[in-house]
């Protein structure tokens, strides 16, 4: 096959290769699976592994995690118990649970689904020529080395269909669980969701697990169709190396809202690229990381508005504390006919300590004259005068702190779409702070 | 209570308050009046423990202790209050919850329990009441968005609650429409008992018809250039400040 593509590929893009062949020679692997991974391996040996210039990667270190040589995890045994305390109450009979980037069907429970939605693993799913002309468009265009990574070694995944009007009233729950591992391991998860017509899901991602050399690799791609609602949300609770990719279309009057959390690792990264392809689709991005010690989280985002009317507004809270490095990425292109776009970002840093590092990078590009497009960002330390204020009526210094640290982050935690989701939130990330007395 | 003693004190080298000297005994009312940039506000953020001033010299005893180095969070513990003359909006923290943790680190500097959000809730309502404020308050976030007379209700419902023994009220009358000032009025009265003591910092005789002061003292360039009984204050609204500082 392509044979010149290898002659040019570094260690670690062969190293890739070496992964996808020993993937590869499973046998359970659909043609058309087999096709797809193909389709990216080639895509990954031409993207190559970014270099420090990178320009998608400008804030983001990669090259302790590309010298790494990670094993393919098999997939390890998660205890029920861990599972059931991680799976939020409302969405005990609605949850889907990857161990080790695996989808597990016993951890899983869709009783309280119903019939509109419908459950396909990617191997099977694949077969279909929607799914598979959609995946291989993905690939086509993709511009992310690591989700290229994802598509040339995901073995098996999940594709959701919501069918046209169904509205899931019942939260659905994504967890992603790593199990421990001592050695390098690389999971990568996929999910492919179809909302249809007309169709209505509250889905909550988590990534979950303490696994120190564990890198997930995580892909999700959604289609919203027509006058379709998404609330989307994703919470980052997982291992040393944590990316994942959202990929979304939109068409007409189709909503998608998304709040994501960030606990940082030792090195994680979202990747958001949005697709608003025909008039009127909502798109509302809400995101909020707290780091310390030495986490770092990154956002790389990209927002296209092709057609008019469509609206987009992000925004952005970054908590860092320590040696903490976030960094936001966002671009918002304006293609030529989306008039009357509208689209908004702000991003607001806390900075808690001097070596903590907070980098913002945001970028209009626009190619129609009738749009209306802002952006912004703050960056500061607590308020001294709120401080004062709360020391004058008698709560201590490090109580005044927490409060108003705790404040901050408690804004974009109520985004969060279910109060569980918020709950699981606050004690995660305001625990770290200290904050969640 | 409070012993004010020759006492020089700025911010960055800047002299902002030159030898004032001031005695508040239990169960007195002192009025403090005077020109914008007198130096009043930063009376009342020296008493309070504001870092940004230095006390160059003399000395505050407060209950006989020296405050220098106390921190504001103790001198508020120990009874100290102050309402600001601009108090500081604080989004993302409901005021009904910051109230009752400053409640609480009280009781707890007492070595008393703390109260639980139910029986605070019944507390807070009932100081709210007497003060004629709606539910909202409990709702909104601390001063946030609060129009200028409503961040001096709250700033007289966090006294009400706090029940210091020394309040410094920083224009708390400025900005309150006439009914809004009685109502605050007759709070401040209702705290004011003979163990407590008050200082009232204005610019309007207004205030002083219904919280009557024992004493009016005239802050004039960080200098208190003159004091007398509650009549000083009128003559100073009828005439102003200058014969005072044309001397
Ligand atoms: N932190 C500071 N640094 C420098 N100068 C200051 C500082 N705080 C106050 N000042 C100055 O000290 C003087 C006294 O200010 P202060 O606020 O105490 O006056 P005031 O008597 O309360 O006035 P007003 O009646 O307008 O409230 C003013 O000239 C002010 O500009
Ligand atoms: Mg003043």
């Amino acid at each position: 096959m392509t044979t010149t593509t290898t002659e040019t590929a570094n260690r670690p893009e062969l190293a890739i290769r070496d992964l996808f062949n020993k993937s590869q020679s499973g046998n359970k692997t659909s043609p058309a699976l087999k096709k797809f991974n193909q389709a990216a391996l080639e895509k990954l040996e031409a993207l190559k592994f970014p270099d420090r210039k990178h320009e998608m990667y400008t804030f983001v270190g990669t090259r302790e995690l590309v010298a790494t040589e990670f094993a393919l995890a098999a997939s390890g045994t998660i205890a029920k118990e861990q599972v059931d305390a991680l799976i939020y109450s409302n969405s005990k009979n609605s949850c889907l649970v990857f161990v080790d980037g695996a989808f597990c069907e016993e951890l899983s429970d869709i009783s309280a689904l119903g019939a509109g939605v419908r459950l396909t693993p990617l191997s099977e799913a694949i077969e279909q020529a929607e799914v598979s002309d959609y995946l291989l468009a993905t690939v086509k265009d993709e511009n992310d080395v690591f989700s290229a990574m994802n598509g040339a070694l995901v073995s098996d995944g999940l594709v959701l269909e919501i069918t046209e009007n169904t509205t899931v009233d019942v939260p659905l729950q994504i967890l992603y669980i790593s199990s421990e591992s001592k050695t390098p391991v690389l999971h990568c998860p996929r999910i492919l969701i179809f909302a249809r017509r007309s169709s209505e899901l509250n889905v909550a991602v988590k990534f979950s697990g303490g696994a120190t050399s564990c890198f997930v690799n995580a892909v999700q791609d959604i289609l919203v169709e027509e006058n379709a609602h998404i609330t989307y949300s994703q919470f980052q609770d997982d291992s040393a190396w944590h990316f994942s990719k959202l990929r979304t279309t939109q068409k007409r009057a189709s909503r998608f809202i998304s709040s994501n959390a960030m606990s940082g690792a030792h090195l994680a990264r979202c990747h958001y690229e949005m697709w608003l392809t025909e008039p009127g689709a909502e798109l509302q991005l809400n995101s909020l990381s707290v780091l310390h010690k030495e986490e770092q989280a990154h956002n790389y985002v990209q927002i296209h508005h092709q057609a008019e009317h469509c609206t987009s507004t992000q925004l952005f809270r970054n908590l860092v504390d320590d040696k903490g490095r976030s960094s936001i990425d966002g671009t918002v292109v304006v293609h030529p006919g989306a008039q009357l776009t509208s689209s908004e970002q702000l991003i607001n840093n806390l900075m808690l300590s001097d070596d903590c590092r907070a980098d913002n990078k945001p970028n209009l590009k626009i190619y129609a004259d009738d749009v209306k497009c802002t952006h912004g960002a703050t960056v500061g330390q607590l308020n001294e005068d709120q401080v004062f204020y709360l020391k004058t009526r008698g709560l201590s210094e490090a109580t005044a702190r927490t409060l108003l640290t705790r404040s901050f982050a408690e804004s974009m935690i109520q985004t969060a779409p279910s109060p569980q989701v918020a709950e699981d939130w606050r004690n995660v990330l305001l625990k770290k702070l200290g904050a969640n007395e | 209570m409070l012993e004010i003693k020759d006492l020089h004190a700025g911010s960055e080298g800047n002299e902002i308050l030159k030898g004032i000297s001031l005695s508040v005994k239990k169960g007195e009312i002192h009025a403090i009046m005077g020109p914008n940039g007198s130096g009043k506000s930063t009376l009342a953020k020296v008493l309070s423990g504001h870092p940004a001033y230095k006390i160059t010299s003399g000395e505050i005893l407060f209950e006989g202790k020296d405050l220098q180095g106390v921190s504001a969070e103790d001198r508020a513990l120990n009874g100290i209050f102050m309402g600001y003359q601009y108090p500081v909006e604080v989004p993302g923290v409901n005021n009904a919850e910051f109230l009752r943790m400053a409640y609480n680190a009280r009781l707890v500097k007492q070595g008393k329990e703390e109260l639980d959000p139910m029986d605070f809730d019944d507390l807070l309502q009932s100081k709210m009441d007497m003060l004629g404020m709606e539910v909202k308050y409990k709702e909104r976030n601390l001063n946030d968005g609060f129009s200028g007379g409503e961040k001096k209700k709250n700033e007289t419902l966090q006294m009400a609650l706090l029940e210091p023994k020394l309040a410094i009220l920083d224009e708390t009358d400025s900005g309150l429409d006439i009914d809004a000032l009685r109502v605050v009025a007759d709070g401040v009265n209702k705290l004011y008992t003979k163990d407590k003591a008050l200082i009232l910092i204005t610019h309007y005789q207004r205030l002083l018809d219904y919280i009557k002061p024992d004493y009016v003292h005239v802050l004039s360039k960080g200098c208190i250039i003159k004091s007398g009984e509650k009549g000083l204050a009128l003559e100073l609204e009828a005439q102003g400040y200058d014969w005072l500082t044309k001397v």
